[in-house]
């Protein structure tokens, strides 16, 4: 009799499923108002998240209903490796791809969308944010040659701060990350020591010489809000929203400069196209600048080969670069300067289904 | 042929049977595939892991187990550290778990008040019902900072002085992320398939033996260590090798408090690390394009597989001998 | 009649006297294994049910997740997404199950319905992530994409032995004077199992696919590589699904606090869900063998 009942149960998730099977093969797109965008499966970079949630739901709730775009943070390096198994629509990185990343997607195009800044975010009890650190002392730390907190190295800056005599617990990545990459990319630029050791250099994953992993930049601002005298690298926005406190950093011209929407926008105005494997604004020389900002890039083929999942795709492009600056800021963003905007365009432009070009829609552009 | 009220129906005795033998023969061929597809899945298991990890065991040969060096950006995949500590991790589960989860079973067998027996079972399944994830978010929560910030220090403080034995509690806990914890977490989570196992066999001792005993005047410390252990003692061995079994296989939970390699094995257990689950767990997303990556993590995958069925088997077998070996006592005895 | 004395020698009391404290601190020892093997139990269910409750609400269960920082998000995809994944790998680890099982218990006397069983007991040893290793080398990556039916298959890979194994046991206590019944009155043996012996075992193979299903429903490494995860309510077997287990795996790893609040939630839910039905299930055996039902 239980049986029977269990049976009935199950019988009826199946048709549930079915239905629903049934329901969700039919496309979303109307022919009568503007175009309503269908479901998308992106995967990729940690570093954005925030940013790319708020801006994928805004962007679903309220300009195109039917675009459900589900978005995995499983960092840089998968979302490469996923976009070039062709496994999801679309891919998500900070760091740009190398010549042997993309001759293995031919035809995948990055479009940079939001400014980021990586900060040193740390926990130290007592400790405001504002830690003044020089390049110097930050690959120190991270080469493991300063170990303690209060070092005469940290100390020489930061004469007002009380450091205890703890001793210094790093976080960095465990994934294939972009964050990593842009964060060891400046190390490179600041530390001979750095650039030249083979199991170090500018990479999405390297063998850090000690210290905890966590998986993503979600997992890194986890361990470092929970772990007492530690430091790690993640994006600004997690740090915000999750009250870790954060260093400034000493920029080429002298001055300390502390991660701020503006001091990326400085930063930011320096980004050059085309896109290429060397690709940054780091060290920027520019008036106010942070030194460890960066971009990250949206990943799509240009030869679509599904006319309404292009059309969603190119449509979300266009509206994150010129409609959606306020969502971008609202999560601590930055919106790319206006001078992007127009190699942007073009890129969009290439994307193509089966020969003919897609536009944004008019969804879009009104 | 007998007449019931008219109800029955007499069915003639040849037709009867060939539609019953070929029911018959039809449910014995069906079941039986049925069965046969259980020793499909253990064949498929391997044949798919070992065809997946070919490539990368080929590359690196017998070195992959030595070696210390993950570099994924070159290709370079070694896998000692995490054999390390899978190894190490299981290996403090089951030094803290067996004593606890053998004492548990003595004491539902022998100590326990009778009326309490039952509800004290189902408390020992529900502890092997919680799902490892929930296990894991305690963990993070809870057992990480309590062990970073007040166990750990205090064993640093006290066994960390003992030379030798000191060296195993010495440095920085890492704010408890680290093998240690990992290890205290697992011990937890096989405790209940360890005690429910041995309570099993601990009562499968004949009666009368143990009868014997006290009678002769003996206390329930020299029984039990007298005559139950030694009776039961494969059939223990067995369930705590089944325990090892499951520690070397838990994913989820590790990787949520064990803090990730950061490049030295070193002989503290302060130091964080990474077992093998917990490596395919995190990298294996991310590993799915051509390059090697992918087949190291299958490899892996294949190593750890054939390492717990493996010793699941010999824990089985284990088992079984001693239930039957005193299931024969128990008829010489009874004779 | 004066009571008669046994004196013993000074050895022998000595001897007693070790052997009396020796117990005693063997008892102690025991009392305490026993309690400290429960009290991680009792500390973590507290725990949890102390954290999760206050999340607890009409959002919780209908929502899909916020956008980060804003309130009001629940977890209603991972509801639906264990609900899906679990139910079809109900779906197909039944028969496959069940079917094993009715084979050792009744056909099962020979050596290879040995090693059937020795091997089905062995798989369930499988490390979970094998299994998730295991489908997505044979359907996702065929397939290029993530899918609620490759979750259900690898949770059906760890499901199949706890069925085929547990219903065995189930099946061989079906009392013999049943069958006999049967065959008596001239039923052939499919039809003695089909109509007969099965029906007789019903409540105990519910408690076995109770069980399974318990297990099913917590497990998290297998579907993080098949089926991914996803925000969105999903019905449809071929897309990315949540479930509970993943939802609160990756809440728990991240830095937000409203997240680790719903994670709380979600754990709550999970193990109530687990615990009844693995502990119902037995209550269910236990009343029905009492009515003889």
């Amino acid at each position: 009799m239980r049986r029977l009942k269990l049976a009935n149960l199950i019988a009826g998730l199946v048709v549930v499923a079915l239905i629903g099977a049934a329901c969700s093969s039919k496309t979303g797109g109307s022919t009568t108002s503007a175009f309503k965008g269908v479901a998308l499966n992106g995967a990729g970079a940690t570093f954005p998240g925030p940013a790319y949630d708020a801006l994928f739901k805004t962007f679903h709730d309220t300009i195109e209903s039917g675009a459900a775009i589900n978005y995995s943070a499983v960092g840089s390096g998968a979302g490469i490796t996923q976009i070039t198994a062709k496994t999801v629509d679309f891919g998500a990185s900070d760091a740009p791809l190398k010549d042997s990343e993309a001759a293995a997607a031919p035809g995948l195009l990055e479009i940079p969308t939001v400014l980021g800044a990586v900060v040193l975010a740390y926990n130290v009890p007592g400790v405001q944010t504002g830690l003044k650190l020089t390049p110097d002392v930050i690959s120190g730390i991270f080469l493991n040659k300063i170990k303690f907190w209060d070092d005469a190295a940290i100390k020489a800056d930061n004469s007002s701060v009380n450091l205890p005599h703890k001793e210094i617990v790093s976080v960095h990545r465990k994934d294939s990350s972009g964050t990593t990459f842009v964060f060891t990319s400046y190390l490179s630029k600041v530390s001979t020591d750095w650039a030249n050791d083979p199991k170090l250099g500018a990479a999405k994953s390297v063998t850090w010489p000690s210290g905890l992993q966590g998986d993503g930049n979600a997992g890194v601002a986890q361990k470092i809000g929970s772990v007492q005298y530690s430091i790690g690298y993640i994006e600004l926005a997690y740090a915000l929203s999750n009250t870790i406190t954060y260093a400034s950093v000493k920029a080429p011209s002298g001055d300390f400069v502390a991660p701020s929407l503006e001091t990326v926008t400085a930063a930011g105005a320096g980004l050059t196209f085309p896109i290429g494997p060397k690709t940054n604004v780091l060290q920027s020389a520019a008036a106010g600048a942070y030194p460890i900002s960066t971009t990250t890039y949206l990943l799509v083929y240009k030869d679509q080969t599904d006319k309404d999942k292009a059309q969603t795709i190119v449509d979300l492009i266009y509206w994150i670069e010129h409609k959606a600056a306020d969502v971008a800021k609202s999560q601590n963003y930055a919106p790319l300067p206006s001078s992007a905007l127009s190699p942007i365009d073009a890129l969009i432009a290439q994307i193509t289904v089966n020969g003919s070009a897609v536009t944004p829609s008019s969804a879009v552009t009104q | 042929m007998i007449s019931l009220g008219g109800k029955t129906e007499a069915r003639a005795p040849l037709e009867g049977s060939r539609r019953a033998r070929l029911g018959d023969v039809v449910t014995k061929r069906v079941v039986a595939i049925a069965a046969a597809g259980v020793l499909a899945l253990l064949l498929l298991i391997i044949i798919v892991l070992a065809t997946g990890g070919a490539k990368a065991l080929h590359r690196f040969g017998f070195g992959f187990f030595t070696s210390t060096k993950w570099i994924p950006t070159e290709e370079i995949f070694g896998a000692a550290p995490y054999i390390f500590g899978t190894l190490v991790t299981s290996a403090i589960a089951l030094v803290l778990a067996v004593p606890v989860a053998v004492g548990l079973s003595l004491f539902v067998t022998e100590v326990c008040p009778k009326p309490l027996r039952t509800p004290i079972a189902v408390l020992s399944d529900m502890l092997a019902a919680i799902p490892s994830v929930v296990y894991g978010l305690w963990g993070i929560f809870v057992m990480v900072p309590w062990m970073g910030n007040t166990l750990e220090p205090f064993l640093g403080r006290t066994i960390g002085k003992i030379p030798g034995l000191g060296a195993l509690f010495h440095g920085n806990p890492n704010g408890g992320y680290n093998i240690f914890t990992a290890g205290v977490i697992l011990a937890v989570m096989i405790l209940p398939i360890i005690s429910s196992i041995s309570r099993e066999v601990l009562s499968a001792v004949p009666r009368e033996l143990r009868d014997g005993a006290y009678a002769l005047g003996a206390t329930r410390y020299e029984v039990v260590r007298g005559v139950t252990l030694p009776f039961a003692r494969a059939g223990v061995v067995g369930a705590s090798v089944l325990g090892l079994g499951r520690a070397l296989g838990e994913t989820i939970a590790v990787s949520m408090v064990i803090g990730g390699f950061n490049g030295r094995i070193g002989f503290s257990l302060f130091h964080p690390g990474d077992s093998i689950p917990s490596l395919i767990a995190s990298n294996f997303n991310e590993a799915t394009g051509p390059g090697l990556q992918r087949s190291t993590l299958v490899a892996l995958a294949l190593i750890l597989v054939v390492i717990s069925l493996g010793f699941a088997a010999l824990a089985r077998t284990l088992v079984r001998r001693t239930n039957r070996q005193m299931r024969a006592s128990f008829a010489r005895a009874a004779a | 009649m004066s009571s008669t004395v046994i004196s013993l020698s000074a050895a022998s009391r000595r001897r007693l006297s070790r052997a009396r404290a020796s117990n005693r601190i063997f008892t102690v020892l025991l009392w305490s294994a026993g309690v400290l093997a429960l009290l991680p139990l009792g500390f973590i269910v507290t725990y949890v049910v102390a954290k999760g409750v206050g999340i607890l609400g009409v959002h919780f269960f209908t929502k899909t997740p916020a956008i980060i920082g804003q309130p009001g998000g629940g977890i209603s995809e991972a509801f639906i997404g264990s609900a899906l994944i679990v139910g079809m790998a109900t779906l197909f680890s039944i028969p496959l199950g069940l079917l094993a099982a009715v084979y050792l218990a009744e056909y099962g006397n020979g050596r290879f319905a040995s090693l059937v069983r020795f091997i089905s007991e062995v798989l369930l040893s499988t490390p979970s992530i094998v299994a998730g290793v295991l489908i997505w080398t044979l359907v996702v990556a065929r397939l290029h994409a993530f899918s609620a039916f490759a979750g259900a298959l690898a949770i059906t890979v760890l499901m199949w032995p706890i069925i085929a194994r547990a219903s065995e046991d189930v099946i061989r206590l079906v009392p013999a004077d049943l069958r006999e019944a049967a065959t008596a009155l001239g039923t052939p043996k499919w039809k003695v199992i089909l109509r007969v012996v099965l029906p007789a075992a019903a409540s105990g193979l519910t408690n076995t696919v109770l069980l399974a299903v318990a297990r099913g429903l917590g497990e998290t490494a297998p579907v993080l590589l098949t089926s991914l995860g996803s925000e969105f309510v999903n019905f449809s077997p071929s897309k990315p699904t949540d479930t509970l287990s993943l939802r609160i795996y990756h809440y728990a790893l991240s830095p937000v606090k409203s997240w680790h609040d719903i994670a709380w939630g979600a754990a709550l839910s999970l193990l109530a869900i687990v615990l009844v039905l693995s502990i119902g299930a037995r209550y269910l055996v236990a009343r029905s063998r009492k009515t003889g039902r």
